[in-house]
């Protein structure tokens, strides 16, 4: 049937798909939207895991990294309107004032 | 048993093709469309996965809640895109190089594991045993999930908020 | 070994052609390079069959040429140890001239012409070096001559130049009349063209005939390398560019005529009277013309006349019956005189046409790498040991002497004076043109000596082969390895008849040795700067005892001191420091580039650290296993 190893490289690609989104946007709303792609893909991990292992723990944790994401999506969103309003940009090189 | 196999095929290159289309558009809109498919393909993976409860809420809090989200923020300020095509590739190239590099190795790592070899077993946690479970293991993370939102929540709200007027400062309106 | 030889005369012959037909539409680069591609082409391809050969020797036929009835002629080439050598020589020499000469040539805009007809000198001058066929060779005997006359007379706007062109021309054409009859009483004697065949049939002819055959070969080669009587164009011929003098009138074309006696030496060897007329002829030609060159002041003249009286050698060396002698003579002047002329060019041009040498003056100074070589030639020329000439012109009188014959000790007596002429008025044109003279004409020193570094320094080669050609045959009493003999011996006069005791070769070597260092003194002592001048100088100075302290010890100090200074101190230490230092500060302001400020910089950080982990994981699972 389906072998574990598939499940995992599954999760693995798509986890780098959004590391990749989350680098190469500047939109930082892409760079956003990457980091959930990530945290979902880290739970479907999980889910994969615990079914292997038959252990519901791994499926009690999928649901801390919801309420996870969650969270910091909507700070991370309020964060974005925030600076959005305060400089009138949303492309992430565009705040350099650590530079140097 | 094949119909299971060809089910989770069948979902994970739905899986990776509306997630690689999401990642690659410019418009922010169509971004958070393709990945409402793809928290939608997650979910019934999960279903498929044994994890019927999990597939409830990743369709709930993730496809309905967060993407949703999204879309009001985008659509709230009309988001320029922003990224212009000149320097693009110089963003591209370094990502999708690690990505790669990280692609091979962990599946070297991954395949390197004895047990990955073997095929998952079929199984259903049904929700009245998942939240037995849960509350019974894991009471403890999940009072802390529940402050962690309210947290959130507070966050959000305050760095929501508009300037007061007793600071003298005049709200910037941008609807 | 047919396709190297068929290649080494086709090279310069496309090259003549390709210009002659199209130069004129090809820009001047693409045209020059044609031009000495060509012969460095046939300068590989010497070397290639020189080491293919090996010492074996090759008949070859490369075309069917002319048949009629029943007379054919082919254009066959008969590859000898001696055609090898010779070959080497004239292709090495020539591609070093044709370099030389695209620097020379650079302001005139008839270069079309001249390089055409120097390509077609060098097939001309191969041709003769490799033909076996006596109607072949011809050709090539009247192509040298032909392109000999057209570029002495190169600048025949001056009328001057085209009179010396014509009486090259003539003259030489007196000597081809009698190698014209020889060929045809080879071929009506002997039924043959070939000379592998007729130095085979040598001992079938009788003396008398022999002789003949002997003085009309030497009466041929009288014209061509102007020995008396016909001499006089020789020192006309300077009319021509300089390289054309170089190439044409010092290395090569003049010693044909002394190759084609060693080629056909058996035919010579035969006959003693015709060696005794080579070897009396050779020896009054070389004092006379050194005499003559003595007297001149058109330092080209003076290179001329010494050119007569070095070939001169040449053909005393063959009428002493010792070829390897003659030959090993024939390289090492091909050198040091390409070398001198060369040099020469290099000075008219810089002191703009001036050719008089008591009109130069300290250029010692003024053009110092124009001085080593052409002192490096001078010496060779001088016979100053341990150069080149030294030993080529010692083996060549030592031969002459150790002749059974006792007017053969004559005639090397004549030989001998002729090296002591030959020292003096070689460093007489040394000293008087290149040393400090206190009265230089007005406005001298204000002029601008400029000419292209590329024409010194192609000489280079030249200067170091001048200098060295005395390890090509060192004679065994010297500890030498006598490598051109050795390399000879298998041809008809490469062994010298009648070897000398070693004792008297020693005394000889040291004797004449120790004379030409004396002359060279004496030359110098004639023709420096005036004595009574240097002697108030002397004395005035207090016999220069400051200044030798001053040489001796005073700078070598300071220099010392420099170096400790500048390069210890300062070097070593201090900027090891400040390496030490600015390697610490380049590393800084490396790591500083990372510190954007941008996200997007940071997250690509954040990724390439996961990667570098999951990474590591692998490999220390990997390794671990």
């Amino acid at each position: 049937m389906v072998p574990y190893g598939n499940l995992l490289l599954l999760a693995f690609t798509l986890f780098l798909m959004g590391a990749v989104c989350a680098v190469a946007r500047r939109n930082l709303l892409m760079i956003l939207i990457g980091v959930e792609i990530m945290l979902n893909a880290a739970g479907m991990a999980f889910v994969g895991a615990s079914l292997k292992w038959q252990l519901l723990d791994g499926q009690a944790f999928v649901l801390f990294i919801f309420a996870v994401a969650a969270s910091e999506v909507a700070i991370g969103l309020a964060l974005i309107v925030y600076s959005r309003r305060r400089t009138g940009s949303v492309d992430a090189d565009h705040y350099n004032l650590m530079k140097g | 048993m094949a119909l299971y196999s060809v089910l989770f095929y069948v979902l994970a290159t739905v899986l990776l093709a509306s997630t690689l289309l999401a990642i690659t558009r410019r418009q922010v809109v169509h971004a958070v469309v393709y990945l409402i498919i793809s928290f939608i393909a997650t979910g019934l993976l999960f279903y498929l996965l044994g994890a019927p409860f999990l597939a409830a809420l990743e369709v709930i809090i993730y496809a309905g809640a967060i993407m949703v989200l999204f879309l009001f923020i985008v659509m709230t300020f009309s988001v320029e895109s922003g990224e212009t095509a000149k320097g693009e590739i110089y963003q591209w190239l370094p990502a999708i190089g690690l990505g790669v590099i990280s692609f091979f190795v962990g599946g070297v790592l991954i395949f390197e594991v004895p047990g990955s070899k073997m095929s998952l077993n079929t199984g259903m946690a049904t929700p009245t045993v998942f939240g037995q479970f849960l509350f019974k293991s894991y009471w403890f993370p999940v009072e802390i999930a529940s402050f962690l939102l309210l947290i959130g929540l507070v966050g959000a709200l305050y760095l929501g908020r508009q300037e007061s007027k007793k600071e003298g400062k005049r709200p910037e309106d941008k609807s | 070994m047919k396709s190297y030889l068929f290649l080494l005369l086709l090279f310069p012959f496309a090259g003549g052609l390709i210009l002659a037909v199209v130069g004129r539409y090809l820009p001047r680069r693409i045209a020059e390079w044609i031009a000495c591609s060509s012969v460095l082409g046939s300068l590989l391809m010497a070397i290639l069959a020189f080491g293919a050969a090996g010492g074996k020797r090759y008949l070859l036929t490369l075309l069917e040429w002319i048949r009629v009835g029943d007379f054919s002629a082919s254009m066959s080439v008969y590859y000898d140890p001696l055609a090898a050598i010779m070959a080497l020589m004239v292709t090495f020499v020539s591609s070093l001239i044709h370099l030389y000469s695209v620097s020379f040539m650079r302001n005139d805009r008839d270069y079309v012409r001249y390089f055409s007809y120097m390509n077609l000198f060098v097939f001309s001058m191969l041709v003769i070096i490799l033909a076996d066929n006596l109607v072949f060779l011809y050709l090539g005997w009247e192509g040298v001559g032909f392109c000999s006359y057209i570029l002495i007379g190169f600048w025949y706007s001056d009328v001057v130049n085209a009179t010396a062109g014509r009486k090259a021309f003539i003259l030489t054409r007196i000597g081809d009349v009698a190698l014209g009859v020889a060929i045809a009483l080879f071929f009506l004697l002997l039924d043959q063209f070939s000379i592998f065949a007729i130095n085979a049939k040598a001992p079938s002819l009788s003396v008398g005939t022999a002789t003949l055959l002997g003085l009309l070969l030497f009466w041929g080669a009288v014209g061509k390398s102007a020995q008396l009587p016909l001499v006089v164009w020789l020192p006309d011929a300077m009319a021509g560019p300089t390289p054309v003098s170089a190439l044409i009138h010092a290395a090569t074309m003049v010693t044909a005529g002394a190759y084609l006696l060693m080629r056909l030496f058996p035919i010579i060897a035969l006959s003693p009277t015709t060696l005794l007329t080579i070897a009396t002829v050779a020896a009054f030609t070389g004092l006379f013309s050194a005499l003559a060159a003595l007297g001149q002041k058109d330092i080209k003249r003076i290179l001329a006349y010494s050119t007569i009286s070095q070939v001169s050698y040449m053909f005393l060396g063959v009428g002493a019956g010792d070829v390897a002698a003659g030959m090993y003579h024939l390289l090492s002047h091909a050198f040091f005189k390409a070398l001198l002329f060369l040099g020469a060019g290099c000075i008219i041009q810089a002191l703009h046409e001036e050719h008089d040498i008591f009109k130069m003056g300290n250029l010692r100074r003024r053009l110092p790498v124009v001085f080593w070589l052409f002192l490096a030639g001078a010496l060779s020329l001088a016979a100053i040991p341990p150069f080149g000439g030294f030993f080529s012109k010692d083996r060549i009188l030592l031969s002459t002497f150790s002749h059974p014959e006792p007017i053969y000790k004559v005639l090397a007596l004549i030989g001998e004076i002729g090296a002591v002429i030959t020292v003096l008025y070689t460093f007489r044109m040394f000293f008087v043109a290149f040393l400090d003279r206190p009265s230089v004409p007005e406005g001298f020193e204000k002029k601008d000596l400029k000419i292209p570094k590329f024409m010194g320094w192609v000489n280079l080669p030249l200067a170091i082969l001048a200098l060295l050609a005395a390890t090509l045959n060192l004679p065994g009493s010297f500890g030498g390895n006598e490598w051109l003999a050795h390399y000879m011996a298998s041809l008809p006069g490469g062994v010298p008849p009648y070897s000398a005791p070693s004792g008297l070769e020693w005394m000889m070597e040291i004797g004449s040795g120790l004379l030409n260092i004396g002359l060279l003194v004496v030359a110098y002592l004639l023709y420096r700067p005036p004595i009574r001048e240097r002697l108030h100088k002397l004395l005035f100075s207090g016999f220069y005892l400051d200044r030798l302290y001053q040489i001796a010890l005073v700078e070598p100090y300071q220099k010392l001191a420099k170096v400790f200074w500048l390069n210890i101190d300062e070097g070593v230490v201090d900027n090891r420091f400040d390496a030490a230092g600015n390697t610490f500060r380049s590393f800084s302001f490396g790591l500083q580039r990372w510190t954007t400020g941008r996200l997007s910089t940071y997250l690509k950080m954040l990724f390439l650290g996961f990667t570098a982990i999951v990474s590591a994981l692998a490999l220390g699972w990997y390794y671990l296993r």
